[in-house]
């Protein structure tokens, strides 16, 4: 529920409050992105912190470059009578944990 | 359906909604204009004749049928009793011991339609109304004027004290009251006999073209100064609050407010017809309390009493509205000027952020490492601008040398752009604020559009010299029409909104010139 309704928010973000500062975030993904991955993978109370910290990040004071969203567990939520397309891979960081990267290329479902 | 869209459509789109909604907001809300003063202090010549002739005190009011709804108490053609004027406003008690209309004589609160600003509901219950449970006994007093003990008084400076008086055949109910020039007042109500009765906080008179985004409505501030807010429209029902500390009926810039109320009593809120909050309380044999009506001036509140300031009310985002007022207010103080005080407010915030702002200076020192590599991808990705930002950007990152500002400043703008909005559209110390040459209201939207544009033409020029990270072509040009978008956008804007964005644009200009001037020099000393 919270996190539909938070995913909404930042639709309404993305689409229409981010042209005031766009093309200024100093990460890939950008700020908002990166909360869009972390609320559709993780749990509200490790996406949440985790968005939090990076908006806060995201100054002068930081570096700024590639910085992608982890998860520790996978989640196959495979529907029953058809495979969904690629959304995100999970890209392995040590033994626990794995890069988020949505996959953009919008080739067939496999 | 929004999803199907091209950009470009939704582009078009998003132009065509901002302009019919400027358009159908001129046309519903024409700029006001300005009335002469002599307009000002002829209406309240006339309106103290008219008060002065109304001699006879008939009983006139007695086809009022009372139920025990709150709404009950009929204005109908009340004669007044008294007639108070101070040195920018007129109070008038009519003969049902309540307080029939407190009209502001200032310039700035005179609407063209309306006259002068009006703090009393037509209709509807009025300050210090009293309504007796008992139906009978309710039925008889407003059928018996009250009496007063004075007709007419000045009230520019000091007190007045009114005694009120009302006999009725089986009570007599004597109102003591103490008006001071500030717009507070001192009460003591005396019964012979002890019998229950509500003494009514008033309604205020609700506006049509009511702004967006005002509150008004009715509040308690109780205990701890717990409060709550009934706003109009939403009362549901009775409600019952003890150990009050004000209870306030409020508009957008005035207030009816009763306070120094004893703990025991029991200050109800009961919905009118229209679902506003009506407020009263359970009076006494003996009953005391202090009353203030007037305009919601910070200043003016606090003097009366510390605690009334608590009626000035922001809407949901008086956390944060009622400190930026404060700061405002002070360094109003220092310049007298409340345009000013905006300019100087960005100021401050600009020194806030200058900690990021200079490491971002800082690090425009190391591209001087990076330099002839740019050059060199320039060179390479001669016919592709896009792959050549793209690579730019990538050698930037590795070197830790980012020029693109960041989420947070721009995050950080949105709280303080959205408290200022709201402070401007409720705090009555703002209201007919001057700032400089054309701009007499900033409040209000600028009438002649020159801020706006400015701020439109700002803008664009900071997007032109700031370096920016895009991916898709498309979306760069949608962010090309941004300025114009929010030109349009903010036309209907009050004009101190315009004013305080229009400085941070100009702020975040010279600021990026001086970025952009040590980068071409540093550029350049490689090059020689």
């Amino acid at each position: 529920m919270i996190r539909k309704l938070l995913l909404k928010l930042l639709t309404v973000y993305q689409k229409f409050f981010t042209l005031i500062g766009y093309g200024s975030c100093r990460y890939y993904p950008s700020c908002s992105e990166y909360a869009r991955w972390q609320f559709e993978n993780n749990p509200l109370y490790i996406a949440f912190p985790h968005s939090f910290l990076r908006i806060l990040r995201c100054n002068q004071l930081f570096k700024g470059g590639i910085d992608y969203p982890l998860t520790n567990k996978l989640s196959c939520k495979i529907k029953k009578d058809k495979i969904a397309p690629i959304k995100y891979w999970f890209v392995p960081k040590g033994d626990k944990q794995y890069y988020i990267i949505k996959n953009f290329s919008k080739g067939k479902s496999c | 359906m929004l999803e199907k869209m091209t950009s470009n459509q939704r582009l078009i789109l998003a132009f065509t909604v901002s302009f019919v909604f400027f358009m159908a907001y001129t046309a519903i809300f024409p700029p006001k204009q300005l009335e002469t003063d002599q307009n000002a202090t002829a209406k309240s010549a006339t309106l103290k004749q008219s008060s002065t002739d109304v001699a006879s005190l008939g009983a006139n009011s007695s086809e009022s049928e009372l139920g025990s709804s709150a709404t009950a108490a009929r204005s109908a053609d009340d004669a007044i009793l008294t007639t108070l004027s101070g040195a920018n406003y007129v109070l008038t008690i009519d003969t049902l011991g309540r307080i029939a209309q407190k009209e502001m004589l200032e310039k700035k609160f005179f609407d063209e339609e309306t006259g002068n600003a009006k703090l009393v509901a037509e209709t509807g219950a009025k300050p210090l109304y009293i309504r007796f449970a008992d139906k009978a006994l309710n039925a008889e007093a407003i059928k018996t004027p009250y009496t007063s003990s004075l007709k007419e008084a000045n009230i520019t400076e000091g007190s007045v004290s009114v005694i009120l008086t009302q006999k009725l055949p089986q009570l007599m109910v004597t109102k003591e009251l103490k008006f001071y020039s500030d717009g507070h007042y001192n009460v003591k109500i005396t019964l012979s006999d002890d019998v229950r009765y509500y003494v009514y906080l008033g309604m205020h008179p609700t506006f049509s073209d009511k702004q967006m985004m005002t509150v008004e409505g009715a509040m308690v501030d109780t205990g701890e100064h717990l409060i709550t807010i009934i706003e109009d429209g939403d009362a549901e029902g009775l409600t019952s609050y003890n150990n009050v500390n004000l209870a306030s009926s409020f508009s957008q810039y005035f207030a009816s407010i009763f306070y120094g109320i004893d703990k025991e009593i029991t200050v109800k809120i009961d919905k009118d017809r229209d679902d506003n909050p009506v407020v009263y309380m359970e009076g006494m044999k003996e009953f005391a309390f202090n009353g203030y009506i007037g305009p919601k001036d910070y200043k003016i509140l606090h003097a009366v009493n510390p605690d009334l300031v608590n009626a000035i009310e922001y809407g949901w985002f008086t956390f944060a509205a009622a400190p930026l007022f404060q700061l405002l207010m002070f360094l109003y103080d220092y310049v007298g000027n409340w345009g000013w005080a905006i300019v100087l407010l960005t100021i401050i915030i600009r020194l806030v952020l200058f900690p990021l702002t200079f490491k971002g200076m800082v690090s425009m020192q190391k591209l001087k490492e990076v330099s002839p590599k740019v050059k060199e991808l320039q060179a390479k990705y001669k016919g592709d601008p896009q792959r050549m930002n793209a690579a730019v950007m990538e050698l930037y990152k590795k070197h830790g040398a980012n020029p693109l500002g960041g989420c947070l400043p721009l995050l950080l703008q949105i709280p303080v752009f959205f408290a200022i909005y709201r402070v401007l559209l409720n705090a009555v110390e703002l209201k007919g604020a001057e700032w400089a040459l054309w701009i007499t209201d900033l409040a209000h939207m600028d009438p002649y559009f020159i801020l706006p544009i400015l701020m439109g033409a700002t803008m664009y020029y900071q997007q032109r010299i700031t370096p920016s990270n895009f991916t898709d072509p498309l979306q760069e040009k949608i962010f090309k029409f941004l300025p114009l978008i929010f030109t349009f956008f903010f036309v209907t804007f009050p004009a101190g909104l315009v004013l305080y964005w229009t400085v941070n644009n100009i702020f975040s200009i010279a600021q990026q010139f001086v970025v952009n001037k040590k980068f071409e020099a540093h550029k350049k000393a490689k090059e020689e």
